[in-house]
């Protein structure tokens, strides 16, 4: 139609340089994995990294992951703390089911044939051929991977996606690189405060500069311990009691005991399901009240005007947060002391049975490693290209603070932090970014082919891959 | 606020045109409505209720074109650019060959696709042009022993190093991060592996950016001389050795510091280096400006001198004259613009007279704020002036030159630059190139270069005995000429005389010819003094004619 403003018989790929091969990015973290086709814009498949076994049964998804019905479910993750693979066995479970739940369910063929459109006597026919295909037979494959992943993992990752899944083609991206193609970046300093760990590292022309690469476990289960310390050291003492022991409550003035009456369970439930469902209580108080003190100077510092900052902080309004059970506070100046360890390792609460925090483990002295870690050509333009990204960023007065904590170090320099407003942008970030990657014409050259490695064998990903 | 109270706020009366707007809005049609909402309609009287009744309608259906959907299939393709050519992704692409639009046609449509099938012409990517490559120099065993080798750099390393960079396209920064080169095992090449292999194991040592760009520009620079000589490179070839081969280690070293030391200002630093920064800037645009200034000075220094005679102008009584000369200037083109626009205005002639006494009247006014009350308020000025100006000393009185007289001289004030001119000026083309000459002589500028009060006086009094000397030499040319005249006269008699004592027999002749040149002498003599006597005579005699007729 010539109304149109553009036929579709123009292609766009001379305009965004997109090339559509239905590609699947696979971006696994610590606490979830995100997969979803190349070109779109937030990953269609989202389950928490989390499953469980109950018995001889191993369970995915967030519906029975979090279910308390089953019977003596385990929960475990087959990431380990640096968020790479730990468990090779559960984790290629755990992929193929967010892959093939949400994705591939069904063969990619003609919908004359597919058997949507047919009658019944066709459907046998089709699920016994489904059952003899692998899940990924007409996607080439994009992973993600943290910078310090090992060989050995890296070899193993590609392993399963020629040998279990039959993809056509394979390629692993660092997780960073990923965040930065999100932001529209080649160059930058990617900032990645994620569940398990917080990374810095700087990235050249869409390559990481491994001297740079810093990594703490300054991020959100930290924080989270934090919050329990936080809980410990109340008076009374504040005990998380998950959803799922609630069978109901009576609303309570603030500050007054808990009246909740609380569910029986004829099985057993075990710690890791208990841990699971605290975690999920944290996550609430540290989305709704936990706020980073955005400065000037830090918490413990003085105003220039002789107020101490706390004493500021104390006199800002404070935020009520309802537990499960009823039990609801007022949280003033501690909201704000939960994470101000994670800038000024002597401000961070003591956590029983984990080692007190370094000062190279706080989030502005891994930035300065890591930029103390790059030629000094660079620099300059690293600090105009600061990519912000992973879920706990999304804290708020995050960044204003890391501006303030970066001006404070750089004076001379001019610092722009690159952060997305959108909470699914910041969250997904390493996805998007390969889903960017993954639709891009120029990129098909690079995948790692069936034909390559089997020429090459496993040792192909650590050549090419850089 | 009714309608009233507005009508009340404009002026208008009060009972206007009855509102045509309105009448004409009942006028229209009015929906016909039954039963309750009718009732509910009524309700309102003579002002409806604004009751948009709800249209049953649905959205109109989009235009939608008749064709059949336009089909798309998936297109397997291969990519030029990749290593490994047995890679084939598929893609969504839009069916070339269209079918006719027509439904009749649709079976034919499907015929000519399956015909088309057959013929399996892979795409290429379109991407697969953006694949480049960079050339990375190559060299051989023999090339590397005769020029590359180097100190410091065994040839494994600069292998290794070759590899790195060919790796990573020759991005320094990623080639200097992962430069990570482990020297081989020495092997037991040489025969004597019986000694101890530990200590020959050097520690790798830890290149700087800047060892790893001099080993490579200059591997670069040699290799490409060596693959084409540097008479035989165009200029951009020629221009890339000579950068690679001039690549400064040290100095890049040294830059890299200073940029550093840069990038750790602190706060304070920083600002006081923006203010210095600022403050060059200001000085540079002050200095800018004074330039420019400065030019347009000499600029007018150097204006040649108005050619006019401005000597009528320099008495008191001159300057009053062009005071007036000017005014009547300004008053006729005052005038002139008046009357036209008296004209333009108003073609009566009354009012161009009217105009005209308007005109004289505030003519008169300035002429007296001009000269009457002048005086008056230059008395003010000056005492104004004399608190405010400042006192010379005596000192700078003599610099300047100040002279204080009791009363003005005959001629009024005069400007002290007249001086210098004035003599000059007055005197005559012959006598000016006179006194030129001598200045000339003397080797001093016709203009004064620095006319202060002394060298004014000075010159003057070097103009006065020009002129004396001019005067002294005018005389003494005249009486050095009567001199020659009478020495000649005297020559002349004696010869004369000789002759009348050495040849009597010319001397009647002589006699004759000595009278009548006497004669002559005398006659013309009496001619000369007389001339004025004949002149008046002649007219007397025209006079006497005219009364007689």
């Amino acid at each position: 139609m010539a109304s149109q403003p553009m036929t579709s018989s123009i292609q766009p790929t001379d305009v965004y340089g997109g090339d559509e091969v239905s590609a699947i990015i696979l971006d696994p973290g610590y606490s979830s994995v995100r997969a979803g086709f190349a070109g779109e814009d937030t990953p269609k498949s989202f389950y928490t990294s989390c499953y469980g076994v109950s018995g001889d049964r191993t369970i995915f998804s967030d519906e029975d992951v979090h279910n308390p019905l089953v019977p003596d479910m385990e929960i475990r993750n087959p990431m380990s703390k640096d968020g790479v693979v730990e468990d090779w066995d559960a984790a290629t479970q755990l992929f193929e089911y967010a892959i093939t739940s949400r994705l591939t369910k069904f063969k990619q063929s003609d919908p004359m044939t597919n058997g949507v459109n047919d009658t019944k006597d066709m459907d046998v026919d089709i699920e016994a051929a489904d059952e003899e295909e692998k899940p990924l037979e007409e996607h080439p494959l994009l992973m993600t991977e943290t910078a310090w992943n090992s060989s050995k993992n890296r070899e193993r990752a590609i392993e399963i996606a020629m040998e279990n899944w039959g993809c056509p083609a394979f390629w692993l991206a660092r997780n960073s690189v990923m965040a930065a193609f999100a932001a529209g970046r080649a160059t930058a300093l990617v900032i990645d405060v994620g569940a398990s760990t917080t990374s810095t590292m700087c990235i050249h022309d869409g390559l990481i500069l491994k001297k740079s690469i810093q990594k703490s476990p300054v991020a959100g289960n930290w924080v989270s311990s934090q919050v329990r310390s936080l809980f410990s050291t109340q008076d009374p003492k504040i005990d998380i009691v998950p959803h799922y022991m609630i069978s109901s409550k009576t609303p309570v003035d603030a500050g007054a005991p808990a009246q909740a009456t609380f569910q029986n369970f004829k099985h057993n439930i075990t710690d890791s399901f208990r841990a699971l469902e605290e975690e999920r209580v944290l996550s609430e108080f540290k989305e709704s009240v936990v706020q980073v003190y955005q400065g000037p100077g830090r918490l413990n510092s003085t105003h220039p005007s002789g107020v101490p900052n706390i004493e500021n902080v104390r006199a800002m309004p404070g935020r009520v947060f309802e537990f499960p059970d009823g039990l609801n506070q007022m949280w003033g100046a501690d909201r704000m002391t939960v994470v101000e360890g994670m800038w000024d390792e002597r401000a961070a609460l003591p956590i029983p049975s984990e080692p007190a925090l370094t000062k190279a483990q706080t989030i502005p002295e891994m930035i300065r490693a890591s930029v103390q870690g790059v030629d000094m050509d660079l620099r300059a333009a690293l600090l105009q290209n600061i990519v912000v990204t992973g879920g706990t960023t999304l804290l708020q007065g995050f960044t204003d603070r890391l501006y303030n904590e970066m001006q404070a170090m750089w004076p001379g320099a001019r610092i722009k932090i690159q952060a997305a407003g959108l909470t699914t942008e910041r969250r997904f970030g390493s996805w998007v970014g390969g889903s960017i990657l993954g639709s891009l014409g120029t990129f098909h050259q690079m995948w790692i082919s069936k034909k390559e490695y089997e020429e090459f064998g496993v040792s192909v990903v650590d050549k090419r891959c850089k | 606020m009714t309608s009233h109270d507005v009508r009340d706020m404009l002026d208008l009366p009060q009972e206007g045109a009855p509102r045509p707007a309105k009448k004409q809005k009942l006028a229209g049609p009015r929906p016909v409505l039954k039963g309750l909402a009718r009732e509910v309609q009524n309700l309102g009287g003579d002002n409806p209720i604004a009751i948009v009744p709800e249209v049953s309608v649905f959205k109109k259906r989009r235009f939608m074109s008749r064709k059949p959907a336009s089909k798309w299939e998936l297109v397997p393709f291969k990519n030029t650019a990749r290593s490994d050519q047995t890679l084939i992704l598929r893609h969504w692409r839009r069916k070339e060959a269209s079918p006719p639009p027509t439904v009749i046609d649709e079976n034919e449509g499907e015929s000519s696709e399956a015909a088309e099938k057959p013929t399996p012409v892979m795409d290429d990517s379109t991407f697969a042009k953006f694949n480049v490559q960079i050339n990375i120099p190559d060299y051989t065993d023999d090339e590397y022993n005769s020029r590359l080798a180097s100190p410091g750099w065994s040839r494994d390393e600069t292998d290794y190093l070759m590899k790195v960079i060919s790796d990573f396209d020759v991005r320094w920064p990623l080639i200097w991060d992962r430069y990570e080169y482990e020297p081989p095992q020495p092997r037991p090449v040489e025969g004597d592996a019986a000694v101890n292999t530990g200590a020959i194991i050097v520690p790798p040592k830890a290149r700087t950016m800047e060892d790893l760009k001099l080993r490579y520009y200059s591997i670069a620079a040699t290799i490409m001389a060596l693959r084409k000589p540097p008479i035989k490179m165009n200029s951009a070839e020629f221009n890339l050795h000579e950068v690679m081969q001039n690549f400064d280690a040290k100095q890049e070293h040294d830059r890299k510091k200073f940029a550093e030391a840069a990038f750790k200002r602190t706060r304070e630093e920083a600002r006081e280096e923006e203010s210095l920064l600022l403050e060059l800037k200001r000085i540079l645009a002050r200095s800018d400006k004074l330039n420019e200034d400065r030019r347009e000075l000499y600029a007018r220094l150097e204006a040649p001198p108005s050619t006019g005679n401005i000597g009528i102008f320099s008495t008191s009584g001159g300057l009053q004259q062009l005071l007036q000369q000017l005014m009547t200037a300004d008053k006729s083109k005052k005038q002139r613009k008046l009357t036209l626009g008296g004209e333009t205005m108003s073609p009566a002639v009354g009012a161009s007279g009217q105009t005209q006494q308007n005109f004289d009247r505030r003519e008169s006014s300035v002429r007296e704020s001009i000269s009457g009350p002048s005086g008056g308020n230059n008395k003010k000025g000056n005492t104004q002036n004399a608190a405010d100006r400042r006192q010379l000393t005596e000192e700078e009185e003599r610099i300047y030159g100040v002279s204080r007289h009791e009363r003005l001289g005959t001629s009024g004030p005069t400007f002290r630059h007249d001086k210098i001119t004035k003599p000059l000026v007055s005197k005559s083309a012959v006598q000016q190139a006179k006194i030129g000459n001598i200045l000339g002589e003397l080797e001093i500028a016709g203009r004064l270069i620095m006319p202060t009060a002394e060298v004014g006086e000075a010159y003057e009094g070097l103009l006065q005995s020009i002129n004396v000397l001019l005067d002294a030499r005018k005389v003494a040319d005249k009486l050095a000429g009567e001199i020659a005249t009478a020495k000649a006269h005297r020559a002349e008699k004696k010869r004369l005389a000789r002759a009348e004592s050495t040849n009597p027999t010319a001397n009647g002749d002589g006699e004759i010819k000595r009278e009548g040149s006497a004669v002559a002498s005398v006659r013309a003599g009496s001619v000369q003094r007389k001339r004025s006597a004949s002149v008046m005579s002649a007219i007397s005699d025209k006079s006497t004619k005219r009364q007689k007729k």
